[in-house]
C-alpha cells in the first residue's frame, strides 16, 4: 500500500478550536445541575499543630447548611501519589489529629449558596496545639529537626524527615575521578513555581440514587482520580464516574486527588445532592500545589578534551508536608541525567525531605528543568576551563542513534547530534558566542548573549493505569466514531488522535466523533500527564484503526473480487487500483459486513503500553528496570538581552531544534515548543511563589508574575525528523510537551553568563542577582 | 436590596432583580448562562472574563451588575455570526492559537476591539490591548500570528 | 470570588456624592472604575456597608482655561485620559504614565481619580486572612508587621503611577466637600501614612486635577520599573520635569517626584535644588541621581530589596534625566 499521508504530518486546525473560540465549550465550573450545593473547605491557619477538637454544632445549625464532614466521616484510608509496599500512602483525605501544612483541610461543608457555606466555615471550631516546624529543607534534614513524619525505614543516615531516597550508580566512581585531568563540583538550587492553569480547579460530585457517584473534575486523566476517589470513599471501582469537562490547562498540578474532589464526592454521598466545589485563585496558590524545587550538588569529572569520565549528583528535593511526588521526582531527575550524555563511572543520591510546607506535585518537565540546568550550566563551565566550545564539548559527549542506557533502555533513533547542529547552524552560534565579554563599553548598557542547552525526555512511563486502549466503531453511514480515555487538556490529543484515525482510515477529520475521558464508556488511558499521549495512546488508536481498515478491505475485496493489495482507501470508498468506479462506499460496506459477518458493523479495538514486555515500572528507590521506550532529544539556543546597570535580562529568541520522532501536527508541535519557551523564560526571570513559614505571600496573578505578551520571545522550531510514519505499522514517535521546558532554561542561564559573565547557580535569575554578579549592589 | 436591571447582552434584552454585590460576570453566567465569560483569578488580573461594554472591552469580575443597567454588552457568545465565526476567530483556530480555551474568550474579545479601533496595529499595539490577558499555554506567539492574520483578513475583505 | 453585601447608590452629582458621603461617615466608600475598590472587598479587607458609585456620571473631557492650564476629570477613565489629544498635547507625561497603569481593560474602567486614591499595598496585606494570616497586621488594626517583624510601623507601598507625574507636573487637586471646594497641591494629598495613605476625609470627592502648563522650554519624562511589563504594579517609578531658561542650556527648575518605593509619592526636593540653575549634563545627572537615591530610603516590597531599588532608582532616575533632556521643547502655543 502507498504510504502518501494526508492527515499525519499536516497542519490541521484543532477539532475544539470552534467551540472554545465561540465560549461554548463546557469547563467543570461551567456545569450546573438541579438541586446542586455548594461546598467549601476549612483548612488549617497552622504548619504543625494537633487537633484538640473540632465543634461543629454551630455550623450545622445555620440555615441552609446540608453536610459538615470531618475525618470522622471518613473511611480512614490514606492516599498518595505513590502508593508502594516501600512508600506506603501518607495522606489522608482530610486531616485526623494533626495537620501538617497550612492549607490542609479540617472539614468541610456543603450548602444551599456559597454564602452560608463560608458563613458555615466561620463557625465551624477547631481547638488547635500548635507544634514546632520545619521549613527549610536543609534543616529539616538536620537530626532532631522537628518531626514531620518519621524518617524512612530504609535510609539508615541519621537524617530526619526523610520521604524516600533513590540511589544509583555504575562503573567505578572513584576511578573515573581518578582517570579526569579536571573536576568540579557546583551546588544549584532552583526555586518554587507554580503551574499557571488559567482554569481554577472544580469539581461536580453527583451520589445518585443507586448508589453510583458521577464525577466531573478538572484533572489531567479520569482513570487515576476514579482509582483515588474509589480508594478514599470505600466505592468499588466501577460504581465511580469520572468524565470528561473540558480543562483549562494542568501542566502536572491537575494530576493528584486534590481535597475539593474528595470532599464534593463524600458530601454528594451524605447530602444525596449534586455538589461543586470550586477551588479560588488565590487557595490554589496558598494551600494547593506547586512544583517540585530541588538542591542539584554536581561533581564531575572530565578528559582534557572535554570527554565526561566521572559525575556524581546529590540532589534534595524540597517536599511538602506529603510525600506526594517527592520520591517520584527524585527518580526523574536522575532519568533526567541519563539520556543526553554518556557517562562511564557514574554516582547519584537523591532524597525527598518532608517540611511543613503544603505538598508538591509534578510540574511540566517534573524536575527536567531543574536537571539540565544544572547539568548544562556546569558544562559550560568546565568548557570555559578547557578552552573549547560549548558545542565541540555536547557532540563529544552526546549520546547516538542505537545506543543502550544503563538502565537498559535503546534510545533507538536519537537525534541529538543533530539538534546540536541545526540549533547551532541556524543561529550562528560560533560567530556570536563570546562576543559580548570582549564587547567595548561604548555599546550602551545592554549587552546580548547566546547560549544552549539540551535535554533528552522520556515518552510516557509505566505508571498507572500503564495502558491506553481505544475503540473505533464505524456508523451506519461511514463515519467513524474514536472511543478513547485520552483527555485533551489544551495539547490536542483528540486532534492528533484523530489525524491517526483519518490516515488509517482516509477519512476526512470531520467525519470522526469523539468520546473522550470517561472511565464508564471509554477504554483505559495513561492520562496527560506523562508525556505518552501520541506514543503510547496514539499507537493504540493506530492499532485500532488497522482492524477497521482490514475489516472494511476484507469485505470490499470479496465483494468487489479484488485481492487486498490492489485495494486503494479513498473518499470513504474502497477502491480497485486503477479502476475508480470499481469501488463500494464505507457506508455500503458497514452494511455489508453486518450482513455477511454476522452482524459485524466494524468495531476495531487497540491497545499499547509504554514498554511492551515490561511488567513493571522501575524502582523508584534503585532505577533497576527499563523505564521508556522512546526518548526525545532537543538542543535550544537562547539569545538574552542583559541591561548591566538595572540587571534585568529577556530572552529575545529562542530556538528548538527537536527529535520528537515526526511531528503528528506542526502547528500543535509549535504550540508546545512556544509555551514552554515562554513557561522556561517565566522560571528564569520573573515567577517565584514567595513563601514565609509555610504561608504564601504572593497568592494572585499580580504579584505572582507570569509572562505577560510583553514578554513574548521570537520561538524558532526546527523538526529533526527521525521516525516515518507508515500506514498500518507501530511507530516510536516522541514527546513534544515537558523536555523543551528544560534545555530551554540551561540556554538562557548558558546566554546571560555569555552577555555579562554573571554565572548564575539558583534560579530566577532576578535583576537583583545579576546585578549582584556584577558587583553592582551596595 | 434587590434592584431590577435590564441587561442587553449580545442584542438581546432581559431583566433581572439583581443584589448590588453581585457582578456582571456572575449575572452572565449564572442567570443567563452564558458560560463563555471564565473566571480565572475574579480580581482582574488574567482577562479571561473580558467583555464588552459600549464597545469597550471590562472586566466583568469587577464590574456591578446594576451598573450595567441598559448598557450595551457583547460576550463571546455574541461574536461570529450563528455558524460563521468572525476573521478573528477563524483566525485563532486557524493559527492553532488555542490550547485549553479558558483564555481564549477574553482574548477574542480583546483582540476585536483592537481590530475595530486599529485595523493595522503593529506588534506594540497588540501588546498592548492584550496585555491584561493571561494565556499559560500557548506563549503568545500564534495568538499575535492570529491577530495579524485577521487583520490582512479584515483589511482585504474591506478592499 | 464574591463580593460581600453591601447598599449601592448612584448620585446625580458630585456634589450629591459628597452630601451622601457625609451622610454615611466611616460606613460608606465612594467608587467609581472599582479595580481597586472591589479586589480588596473580595479579599475581605474593607467591607463598607455603602458603596457612593460614581459610574453613571459623565466625565468632562479634558480643558485648557484661559491661562492654559489642563483641567482633566477625575472621572475620566485612564484609557480615555491616555489616548486623549488634548492631553497629549499639553502633557505627554500624563499621557505616558495613565498609558502604563495594569491593563487595557483596567485602564478602561480605572478612573484618573481612583487611580490618584488607590490603597496602599504589601503582600502580606493584599489577601484574604481567613487561615493563611491570622494576626492582624498595622494596617489590619493590629500592631505588627509581618514582613518586616522588627519593624515598627507599615511597610505598605502607594504605588500609583499617575500620582508621580503629576506632582512633578505641579498639579492641583480640586476637593469637593458638602459645603465648600478647595484646592490643594496634588502632592497633600498624600499623608505618607500607609495606613491612611489620604489626607481627604469623609464627605470629600476628589473632582478635578489642574496642571499648570507654563510657556517654557520642557522635558519631561516618566520611567516604570516592572519585570514582566504589563498588569503589574511598579518596583519603583520616577516622574521628571525639567524646565529650562529660555536659551535651553540651563535648567531653570526641576520637578523629580518617585513612586511605590514608598508610603506614598516622594519627591526629591534636594535632587530638584541641585537640579536648578544647572547646566544639564551626564555628570548633573549622574550627581544629582545618587542625590534623589540618598534622600529617597526606598521601602523594600514585592520581592525587591531595598539595596536593589536604591541601585534601578539611580539609574532609572539618570535615564529619566536623559530622556527628559532628549525631549525639550517648547510647549505649543508658546511664541517662543
Amino acid at each position: 500500500m502507498e504510504n502518501k499521508l494526508d492527515y499525519v504530518g499536516q497542519r490541521i486546525p484543532r477539532k475544539d478550536g470552534p467551540v472554545k473560540v465561540t465560549g461554548r465549550a463546557k469547563y467543570t465550573v461551567d456545569v450546573q445541575l438541579p438541586g446542586m450545593l455548594v461546598g467549601r473547605i476549612l483548612r488549617s491557619p497552622h504548619p504543625h499543630a494537633k487537633i484538640l477538637n473540632i465543634d461543629v454544632s454551630r455550623a450545622e445549625r445555620l440555615k441552609g447548611v446540608k453536610a459538615i464532614i470531618t475525618s470522622d466521616d471518613t473511611i480512614g484510608v490514606k492516599h498518595a501519589f505513590v502508593d508502594t509496599p516501600r512508600y506506603p500512602a501518607d495522606e489522608p483525605p482530610i486531616a485526623k489529629d494533626r495537620v501538617l501544612f497550612v492549607g490542609e483541610a479540617v472539614a468541610a461543608v456543603a450548602a444551599t449558596d456559597a454564602d452560608v457555606a463560608e458563613e458555615a466555615l466561620s463557625l465551624i471550631k477547631v481547638d488547635y496545639e500548635p507544634l514546632p516546624a520545619v521549613f527549610d529543607v536543609e534543616e529539616a534534614m538536620q537530626p532532631g529537626a522537628p518531626e514531620v513524619h518519621t524518617s524512612h525505614p530504609k535510609v539508615k543516615e541519621p537524617l530526619s524527615n526523610i520521604a524516600g531516597k533513590t540511589e544509583s550508580g555504575w562503573g567505578d566512581i572513584k576511578t573515573g575521578f581518578a582517570q579526569a585531568d579536571y573536576v568540579r563540583e557546583d551546588r544549584f538550587e532552583s526555586h518554587l513555581r507554580t503551574h499557571g492553569y488559567l482554569e481554577p480547579q472544580a469539581t461536580v460530585a453527583s451520589y445518585e440514587p443507586g448508589g453510583k457517584l458521577n464525577v466531573l473534575t478538572s484533572s489531567q486523566g479520569p482513570f487515576f482520580k476514579r482509582a483515588k476517589l474509589a480508594q478514599t470513599l470505600g466505592l468499588p471501582f466501577s460504581r465511580v464516574r469520572v468524565h470528561k469537562a473540558y480543562v483549562g490547562g494542568g501542566f502536572g498540578g491537575k494530576i493528584d486527588l486534590f481535597y475539593h474532589e474528595f470532599c464534593a464526592a463524600l458530601l454528594s454521598m451524605k447530602t444525596g445532592r449534586p455538589v461543586k466545589i470550586e477551588a479560588s485563585r488565590e487557595e490554589i496558590f496558598t494551600a494547593y500545589r506547586h512544583g517540585e524545587p530541588l538542591i542539584i550538588e554536581i561533581k564531575t569529572g572530565v578528559k582534557n578534551d572535554g570527554t565526561l569520565v566521572a559525575q556524581q549528583f546529590r540532589v534534595i528535593n524540597k517536599s511538602g508536608a506529603y510525600r506526594g511526588t517527592g520520591v517520584v521526582v527524585i527518580f526523574l531527575a536522575w532519568g533526567f541525567i541519563i539520556g543526553a550524555y554518556r557517562v562511564p563511572n557514574f554516582k547519584y543520591e537523591g532524597y525527598a525531605v518532608y517540611t511543613n510546607n503544603p505538598p508538591r506535585t509534578a510540574q511540566r518537565g517534573h524536575g527536567c528543568p531543574q536537571m539540565r540546568f544544572a547539568v548544562e550550566s556546569q558544562l559550560d563551565m568546565i568548557a570555559e576551563k578547557l578552552g573549547i566550545d560549548p558545542l565541540e564539548i555536547r557532540l563529544k559527549n552526546a549520546r547516538q542513534a542505537g545506543e543502550i542506557l544503563p538502565n537498559g533502555d535503546n534510545v533507538y533513533n536519537c537525534g541529538l547530534t543533530e539538534c546540536i547542529e541545526k540549533a547551532a547552524e541556524h543561529t550562528e552560534f560560533k560567530k556570536k558566542y563570546g562576543q559580548a565579554r570582549s564587547a567595548s563599553p561604548s555599546m550602551g548598557s545592554i549587552r546580548r548573549g547566546i547560549g544552549i542547552g539540551v535535554s533528552a525526555y522520556i515518552t510516557g512511563s509505566l505508571i498507572y493505569p500503564n495502558s491506553s486502549s481505544t475503540v473505533i466503531k464505524m456508523n451506519d453511514d461511514g463515519t467513524v466514531t474514536l472511543l478513547t480515555g485520552a483527555l485533551d487538556i489544551g495539547q490536542g490529543a483528540e486532534t492528533i488522535l484523530c489525524q491517526i484515525v483519518a490516515e488509517e482510515l482516509k477519512l476526512p477529520m470531520e467525519d470522526i466523533e469523539v468520546i473522550a475521558a470517561d472511565t464508564e464508556t471509554t477504554p483505559v488511558d495513561i492520562g496527560s500527564w506523562i508525556s505518552g499521549n501520541a506514543f503510547v495512546t496514539g499507537n493504540a488508536v493506530r492499532v485500532a484503526g488497522t482492524e477497521v481498515r482490514e475489516k472494511l478491505l476484507s469485505i470490499a475485496a470479496e465483494e468487489l473480487e479484488a485481492s487486498l493489495e490492489d485495494l486503494v482507501l479513498k473518499d470513504k470508498c474502497v477502491y480497485v487500483a486503477g479502476s475508480p468506479s470499481h469501488k463500494l462506499t464505507y457506508q455500503q460496506l458497514v452494511s455489508l459486513s453486518i450482513q455477511k459477518r454476522d452482524g459485524d458493523p466494524i468495531i476495531g479495538e487497540g491497545h499499547w503500553r509504554t514498554v511492551r514486555g515490561e511488567p513493571y515500572h522501575p524502582s523508584l528507590a534503585t532505577t533497576k528496570g527499563r523505564w521508556s521506550d522512546s526518548y526525545a532529544f532537543g538542543a535550544q539556543v537562547a539569545e538574552v538581552e542583559v541591561d548591566i546597570e538595572t540587571g534585568q535580562a529577556r530572552l529575545i529568541r529562542a530556538v528548538t531544534a527537536h527529535d520528537c520522532g515526526f511531528p503528528i501536527n506542526p502547528t500543535l508541535v509549535e504550540g508546545q515548543m512556544d509555551g514552554q519557551v515562554s513557561m522556561a523564560l517565566g522560571h528564569a526571570f520573573m515567577e517565584e511563589v514567595l513563601m514565609k513559614e509555610g504561608r504564601t505571600l504572593n497568592p494572585s496573578w499580580l504579584d505572582y508574575r507570569m509572562p505577560t505578551i510583553h514578554n513574548t520571545a521570537k520561538s524558532e522550531v526546527i523538526d529533526v525528523i527521525t521516525e516515518r510514519y507508515e500506514i498500518g505499522r507501530p511507530y516510536r514517535t516522541k514527546e513534544v510537551g515537558e523536555g523543551y521546558v528544560s534545555g530551554i532554561l540551561a540556554a538562557i542561564a548558558n546566554a546571560v553568563y555569555d552577555a555579562v559573565g554573571v554565572r548564575l547557580y539558583t534560579t530566577p535569575f532576578t535583576p537583583e542577582k545579576i546585578l549582584q554578579g556584577l558587583g553592582k549592589l551596595k | 436590596m434587590k434592584q431590577i436591571i435590564e441587561l442587553s447582552v449580545n442584542g438581546e434584552s432581559s431583566e433581572f432583580a439583581v443584589e448590588p454585590q453581585e457582578t456582571l460576570l456572575e449575572a452572565l453566567r449564572d442567570r443567563m448562562g452564558l458560560t463563555g465569560t471564565k473566571e480565572g483569578c475574579g480580581t482582574g488580573e488574567c482577562g479571561s472574563c473580558t467583555v464588552l461594554i459600549g464597545g469597550k472591552p471590562i472586566l466583568s469580575c469587577l464590574t456591578l451588575a446594576v451598573e450595567c443597567h441598559k448598557r450595551d454588552i457583547v460576550t463571546i457568545e455574541g461574536i461570529g455570526d450563528g455558524n460563521d465565526l468572525s476573521p478573528v476567530q477563524q483566525a485563532f483556530v486557524d493559527c492553532g492559537a488555542i490550547q485549553c480555551g479558558f483564555c481564549t474568550s477574553g482574548m477574542v474579545l480583546s483582540s476585536e476591539v483592537l481590530l475595530k479601533e486599529n485595523p493595522n496595529p503593529q506588534e506594540k499595539d497588540i501588546y498592548k490591548a492584550l496585555e491584561g490577558n493571561l494565556c499559560r499555554c500557548t506563549g503568545y506567539n500564534k495568538i499575535i500570528e492570529a491577530v495579524h492574520k485577521a487583520s490582512e483578513q479584515m483589511v482585504t475583505e474591506q478592499e | 470570588m464574591r463580593l460581600p453585601k453591601f447598599e449601592h447608590v448612584q448620585p446625580s452629582s458630585r456634589e450629591e456624592a459628597s452630601r451622601l458621603l457625609q451622610e454615611h461617615g466611616s460606613r460608606a466608600r465612594l467608587v467609581s472604575g472599582g479595580t481597586d475598590l472591589y479586589p480588596r472587598m473580595k479579599y475581605g479587607l474593607t467591607r463598607p456597608d455603602v458603596l457612593i458609585s460614581l459610574k453613571g456620571l459623565p466625565a468632562t473631557p479634558p480643558t485648557v482655561d484661559p491661562n492654559g492650564d489642563l483641567h482633566v476629570d477625575a472621572l475620566m477613565t485612564l484609557a480615555d485620559l491616555a489616548r486623549s489629544q488634548t492631553v497629549l498635547e499639553k502633557t505627554p507625561l500624563l499621557s505616558e504614565a495613565a498609558l502604563s497603569v495594569a491593563s487595557n481593560q483596567i485602564r478602561h474602567m480605572g478612573t484618573l481619580g481612583g487611580n490618584l486614591c488607590q490603597e496602599n499595598r504589601c503582600p502580606y496585606y493584599n489577601q484574604t486572612h481567613t487561615f493563611q494570616f491570622v494576626e492582624p497586621c498595622f494596617k489590619r488594626n493590629g500592631d505588627q508587621c509581618y514582613l518586616i517583624p522588627k519593624g515598627k510601623k507599615c511597610w505598605a507601598v502607594f504605588s500609583s503611577d499617575t500620582a508621580p507625574a503629576l506632582i512633578s507636573l505641579g498639579a492641583s487637586a480640586t476637593i469637593l466637600a458638602p459645603k465648600e471646594r478647595r484646592q490643594l497641591p496634588l502632592e497633600n494629598l498624600y499623608t505618607g501614612d500607609p495606613l491612611k495613605p489620604l489626607t481627604i476625609s469623609d464627605g470629600e470627592v476628589l473632582t478635578e486635577i489642574i496642571i499648570p502648563c507654563p510657556l517654557s522650554l520642557r522635558g519631561t519624562a516618566f520611567m516604570k520599573f516592572t519585570l514582566r511589563g504589563g498588569m503589574e504594579y511598579a518596583a519603583l517609578s520616577v516622574a521628571v520635569v525639567l524646565d529650562m531658561e529660555n536659551d535651553g542650556v540651563l535648567c531653570r527648575a526641576a520637578r523629580i517626584t518617585v513612586g511605590s518605593v514608598g508610603a506614598g509619592p516622594i519627591r526629591a526636593g534636594k535632587g530638584e535644588n541641585a537640579m536648578a540653575g544647572q547646566r544639564l549634563s551626564k555628570n548633573l545627572f549622574q550627581e544629582v541621581a545618587q542625590l534623589v537615591v540618598s534622600e529617597t530610603h526606598p521601602f523594600p516590597h514585592h520581592g525587591y530589596s531595598a539595596a536593589y531599588l536604591r541601585a534601578c532608582l539611580e539609574v532609572e532616575t539618570r535615564r529619566a534625566f536623559s530622556l527628559a533632556a532628549e525631549q525639550i521643547t517648547r510647549n505649543p502655543g508658546d511664541p517662543g
